[in-house]
């Protein structure tokens, strides 16, 4: 496993570099100017001279080389020094910076994660618990009321955009209750019992509009996993083995079912890097979501095109998570 | 500047002083709301106005802008004008005297050579600085002594305003920035986002497209002020929702830019907790007029000044076309606390703004019908007017957005009313105003018989924007349709009048030729006003002190807010 | 009836008796499903089982044998009938009252693959039921998993494989050995050589006889081979759409069978005796097996019987006693219509 791991790692970085061009070649030939967004009563030669200065004026090639010099060699360095207080060779180094904000790709990106990975990542972490139960129930009582409305909670969750039942959340918990904030504060610091009850508060809404949406999604496939296990010849078996009927679910049918949702998950851990881009936009979450959203609005294309890259590594690298999950969960796979 | 103008001015500033004021810092946090996430705190490197304003709070010009358009003082001693001296007689240098004992936040004093920086800062080539225009024509800024800053100008300026005033250009400090220039200055990241200003507060904790936070300047000029210890500039979302935040949840005391549905914004200004305030400076929505023919048959000549328009020279159907607009319906409609009725292409300042075309705000149909008649088009029996067998059929272009279709729509309404028939047409904001000359559907091409569009100009000062109408910037092939003057209005007079304009120095004489300007505008047939367009913002009741400025950054007198007591 | 309470003397009672058992499967339909008919799997049987001995169960596919066996023991909630096992009414037990009785009555699976579960090693698949219901020491378990393993000719070292990784017959092997980790009293065999080789079914029909005479197992072993079911069974019992049409020791059915429907199943199986066999004549028959949701009115098998007549499919013939437990549903067989 270890040997094919590697091997598929290394077949991973030729891809990549061609996603990369692509990626580039594709932010390259989109209509997105940086100087769009300027006022109408700025002249033509100073967006000339903003667009220079970016270094838009060089050609495309020597554009795509200097970004991959400056995210493969210059950023990894950087954080090498950083970490040990070295450093290589003298003079700036240039790394990948934003054309909106002028700092540095890697330090906006960085800045974001932790606020992406509470409230995204909690969000999927919740929305998984809420959804195996589901789907587990809903299955192994097909068509009984609590499937019915299992049925329709998911149909709910899935087909209400989040960006309804965020302001939904709002107009309730926010408006009319006052309970719960509705702007997600970046600069909390838990360090006590207090802090750490206003971030559980701030944080109720977006986890839990993102965490039905999530839910909704995976409690469906974790009932058609079970129901499609619950057939099986199998359960029969642990029937007539004299098991408990808890047992039978929790050991054999549930065991089973979630192999191929584990693999599901696994596959969606990349959509939380990525954010989500509407609920962090209504809530003010700005994490990585409303980072990449603000990027495509400005055309500001280092941005947008580390981000996405990033975004293409962890699909990668995650792809290969879910079939190393795969084939230690189930040993009629073996990977040589 | 007059006396009167000095007073008004004064005048503007006492009104802010709130009544009982308690010293620096003794009112806690103020929360702000920009749904537009503020990016960097220099204006030079940005120009969106979420950027400025945020940079406003630390960083400072010479003058500002008040709410009246008349500029107050802020690191200068005075205005420099002619009366004072301040403005050479040949209108080429204007010399401003900085205030006493002005310090950094970092406590070193604010000197000339700090101004003489900024200049050299923004018009480094390599730089990028998106502030260039205010520099225009500059030829020198220099420290005549650490109080005094000359600018120099190259040609004579009758408005020499721009450079280092307002939002726009403010001073930023010379120790800190010295190693940021020309090609350097991305990367000076911290001095980007925590600019040492003179303002009254100053960067604590900065997160790009996120959120700012920020503390009282321990060393700004007034002592008791700010009233706020702290400020958090909190960004992102949309515009409903950050209203919401300040008139419904009241989890913040102001929200910039409500741009939101008249209707919704009314409904929340209902849970009492806040208000609309709204502030108007000189965005009028407008149909342009096309004086050249846009007929697809002259090919090449289409829509050039070869072909006059065969109907809409004649400004008694233009007038005709304007009388029967229901202006009322549109705002109601379209802008609530963000519209405004006017007749004017120069609304504001009030000083600049001219009050002989009021005609234009009450509709009058039987009027419109009459003069229509008069010009020889004649009802046809199927409603609509024909004069020589030609039918008074027109081609409306505009952008897409929901708020101009809906206007057009009402407008085609109007017309049909008056024998006018109407093609409605919307194109993708950005191939309208994305000014490519290969295009057919630019708003300069202008294929069509009527535009609408809104446009503005910065600062107070209409000289350059009543410029737009002259002659030589009608556009046309030669200029590669790049031209400003949509319309093509082409009348000598006006251009002489204008050239004029660029010689009178002084607030009073440079307003009443603006005037005559505006009113030849607006009384030719290639245009028609419709809504006179504002800034609209959000503030909590427990929050004071808050004036709109359409003029400067709306939070431009920050120092002066404080804490509603209940 | 009798029940737990008042055993009757072992000798009288059979290990198994099965009165008018029926297992109907309800069908739903619409959005609202609602009920809509049933498919009668198994529509009133009634036979017994002595003990020791193999009762055949053959029939069509499809003609409800499985669920019989399932119902039987216990894997579904039958509609209607009594299951008496040693004397004892199982048929409406739930919860751990039946959960105790399992280790008594076992069943060997059609299908070797699917009724392994694919995650679970071979011995903890075996265990498993001992884990259940023994309170042995994990040396005792793992003692008596590889002495089952032995007993069915599995390779003690494949302890700690996966089911996939056996062949169809070892798998069989498998879950033969874990049926018999409890010591059962009584196995249904579900067709369990059907997905095998020609080769492996000898071999492990073999195990099975063996295993039956050394533990003293009695099977009810189900089958569509009618020559596998002669070489094994002491008696065969005939299903057709759900119900019971002939039930008789085996010489008895193969030799005069009184049913058309066993009959025809009959006239296809080469006998070993030659004087039967000089007479066999093939009887095909001819159209589908009916639907077991809408099964024709009258005798079930009047749609297809080749000696149908009219009252056939008016009046559902009862199951005639012909004597020494010979019993045949098909008025041909009424006793007096024979001595007509
Ligand atoms: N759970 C169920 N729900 C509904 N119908 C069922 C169910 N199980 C079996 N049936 C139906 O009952 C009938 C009898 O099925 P069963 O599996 O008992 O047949 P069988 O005699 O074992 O056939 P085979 O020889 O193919 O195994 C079939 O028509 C089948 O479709
Ligand atoms: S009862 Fe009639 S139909 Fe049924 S098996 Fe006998 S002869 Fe055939
Ligand atoms: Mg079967």
């Amino acid at each position: 496993m270890f040997a094919y791991a590697l091997r598929r790692l290394l077949f991973a970085i030729p891809t990549l570099l061609v996603i990369s061009f692509i990626i580039f070649a594709l932010l390259d030939l989109s209509p997105g100017d940086p100087t769009a967004n300027l006022p109408l009563t700025i002249p033509a030669e100073v967006r000339e001279q903003i667009r220079i200065s970016l270094g838009l004026g060089e050609p495309f090639h020597i554009r795509y080389v200097k970004w991959l010099e400056q995210f493969f060699v210059n950023e990894p360095l950087h954080l090498i020094e950083q970490a040990t207080g070295w450093s290589f060779g003298e003079g700036q180094r240039m790394r990948v910076i934003s054309w909106q904000t002028r700092s540095p790709v890697t330090d906006l990106i960085l800045e974001r994660l932790p606020q992406t990975l509470w409230v995204v990542g909690l969000s999927y972490l919740v929305g998984i618990l809420i959804a195996i139960p589901i789907g587990v129930i809903s299955a192994y009582r097909q068509y009984s009321w609590f499937d019915q409305f299992g049925t329709l909670f998911s149909m709910i969750g899935f087909s209400a955009p989040t960006f309804f039942t965020g302001l939904l959340f709002i107009v309730i918990f926010s408006v009319w209750l006052g309970w719960l904030p509705s702007i997600y504060d970046t600069n909390l610091r838990v360090t006590n019992a207090q802090t750490l009850w206003l971030q559980i508060r701030q944080m109720i809404m977006p986890v839990m509009v993102l965490a039905l949406f999530n839910a909704a999604q995976l409690s469906r496939f974790m009932r058609a996993s079970m129901l499609d296990n619950l057939g099986q010849e199998y359960v029969r078996t642990a029937r007539a083995k004299g098991l408990r009927e808890r047992a039978v679910i929790l050991i054999h049918v549930l065991r089973n079912s979630l192999i191929p949702v584990v693999t599901v998950i696994a596959l969606g851990i990349p959509t939380i890097f990525g954010g989500a881009i509407i609920t962090e936009q209504i809530f003010r979450v700005n994490g990585i979501g409303q980072l990449l959203i603000t990027g495509i609005q400005g055309a500001d294309i280092p941005l947008v095109q580390t981000l996405t890259f990033m975004f293409a590594v962890l699909i990668v690298l995650f792809n290969l998570v879910a079939d190393l999950l795969y084939g230690m969960l189930d040993p009629r796979i073996r990977y040589e | 500047m007059t006396l009167r103008h000095m007073l008004t001015g004064a005048a503007a500033l006492a009104l802010l002083a709130p009544a009982a004021h308690a010293e620096r810092g003794s009112d806690g946090q103020v929360n702000v709301l920009y749904w537009q996430a503020v990016s960097i705190m220099t204006p030079y490197l940005s120009s969106g106005t979420k950027d400025l304003e945020a940079a406003s709070l630390v960083l400072e010009p010479l003058a500002r802008f008040g709410p009246d358009g008349q500029l107050v003082p802020y690191l200068a001693e005075d205005i420099p004008t002619l009366e004072n001296g301040g403005i050479s007689e040949d209108l080429t240098t204007i010399t401003w005297k900085l205030k006493e004992g002005i310090l950094w936040s970092d406590g070193t004093p604010v000197t000339a050579d700090d101004a003489v920086f900024t200049w050299q800062y923004c018009t480094d080539p390599d730089g990028g600085c998106a502030q260039l225009p205010n520099f225009g024509d500059v030829a020198s800024v220099e420290a005549v002594d650490p109080q005094t800053i000359k600018v120099t100008f190259s040609v004579p300026k009758p408005y020499p305003y721009g450079p280092l005033v307002g939002a726009q250009s403010p001073l930023i400090q010379k120790a800190q920035f010295a190693n940021c220039l020309g090609v350097a200055a991305p990367t000076c990241t911290e001095a980007n986002t925590k600019p040492i200003g003179t303002g009254p507060f100053v960067v604590d904790d900065f997160k790009a497209n996120d959120v700012v936070v920020l503390s009282a300047n321990p060393n700004f000029r007034d002592p008791e002020k700010p009233a706020f210890a702290n400020m958090v500039l909190k960004g992102g979302g949309d515009a409903a929702s950050a209203a919401r935040s300040v008139l419904e949840t009241g989890e913040f005391d102001y929200a910039w830019n409500a741009q939101v549905e008249p209707e919704i914004l009314t409904a929340m200004e209902a849970a009492g907790k806040g208000k609309v305030v709204s502030a108007f400076g000189t965005l009028v929505e407008r149909i342009q007029v096309n004086q050249t023919d846009p007929d697809p048959a002259l090919g090449e000549e289409r829509s050039t000044v070869k072909h006059p328009h065969p109907i809409l020279t004649d400004e008694n159907v233009v007038k005709a076309l304007s009388l029967a607009i229901d202006r009322a319906i549109l705002i109601e409609t379209g802008y609530g606390a963000a519209g405004q009725m006017t007749c004017n292409l120069v609304p504001a300042p009030e000083y600049n703004a001219s009050t002989n075309n009021d005609w234009c705000k009450t509709r009058d149909v039987d009027q419109a019908n009459k003069l229509l008649d008069e010009a020889g088009w004649m009802m046809g029996s199927d409603g609509v007017r024909e004069k020589d067998g030609k039918r008074l059929s027109l081609l409306f272009q505009s952008s897409t957005n929901s708020v101009r279709q809906a206007a057009q729509a009402l407008i085609k309404q109007d017309w049909a009313q008056i024998g006018v028939e109407t093609e409605l047409r919307n194109i993708d904001g950005g191939v309208f105003f994305g000014g490519d000359p290969g295009s057919p559907d630019t708003f300069q091409k202008f294929f069509a018989d009527v535009e609408m569009y809104a446009n503005n100009f910065d600062g107070t000062d209409p000289e350059k924007y009543l410029g737009d109408w002259v002659c030589s910037q009608a556009p046309s092939i030669e200029n590669q349709w790049q031209g400003n003057n949509t319309s093509r209005m082409c009348n000598p007079d006006y251009d002489a009048l204008h050239a004029e304009l660029g010689k009178t120095a002084g607030q009073d004489a440079r307003a009443k030729i603006a005037i005559e300007l505006n009113d030849m505008i607006v009384n030719s047939p290639s245009f028609i006003p419709l809504v006179h367009r504002g800034r609209v913002s959000t503030k909590s009741n427990a929050l004071g002190g808050v004036i709109m400025n359409p003029w400067d950054s709306e939070l431009w007198n920050a120092a002066d807010w404080y804490r509603e007591k209940s | 009836m009798s029940d737990a309470a008042t055993p009757l003397p072992r000798a009288a009672e059979p290990l198994l008796r099965v009165e008018g058992l029926k297992m109907h499967f309800p069908i739903y339909k619409g959005v609202l499903r609602r009920r809509a008919g049933a498919v009668k799997a198994v529509d009133d049987i009634t036979f017994s089982v002595a003990e020791g001995e193999t009762l055949g169960l053959v029939g069509e596919s499809g003609c409800g044998k499985s669920t019989a066996g399932r119902a039987i023991l216990r894997l579904y909630e039958p509609t209607a009938g009594a299951i008496v096992l040693e004397g004892r009414d199982i048929a409406h037990l739930e919860g751990d009252a039946l959960r105790t009785l399992r280790p008594k009555m076992q069943m060997i699976f059609q299908d070797p693959q699917a009724s392994l579960n694919p995650r679970m090693t071979v011995g903890s698949i075996i265990a498993e039921p001992l884990d259940e219901h023994t309170r042995q020491s994990r040396a005792a378990r793992r003692a008596r998993v590889t002495e089952l393993m032995d007993a069915v000719g599995l390779n003690r070292t494949f302890v700690n494989r996966y089911p996939h990784e056996f062949s169809g017959g070892q798998r069989q092997r498998i879950g033969i050995a874990r049926a018999l980790a409890l010591n059962p009293k009584f196995i249904v065999c579900d067709e369990p050589i059907a997905a095998l080789d020609v080769s492996i079914q000898a071999q492990v029909v073999n195990l099975l006889e063996d295993l039956q005479q050394q533990l003293g197992l009695t099977y009810l072993f189900i089958s569509h081979d009618l020559s596998m079911v002669r070489h094994l069974a002491t008696r065969v019992a005939v299903m057709y759409l759900g119900k019971l049409v002939e039930i008789a020791a085996r010489e008895t059915l193969y030799d005069r069978p009184a049913h058309p429907y066993t009959q025809a199943l009959i006239s296809a199986v080469p006998s070993p005796n030659p004087e039967i066999e000089a007479k066999r004549r093939r009887i095909v028959l001819k159209g589908d097996v009916p639907s077991p949701s809408n099964p024709p009115p009258g005798c079930a098998f009047s749609t297809r019987c080749p000696r149908v007549f009219d009252r056939c499919r008016i009046e559902t013939p009862p199951l005639y006693d012909l004597g020494g437990g010979h019993r045949a549903a098909c008025f041909l067989a009424e006793p007096a219509a024979r001595a007509a």
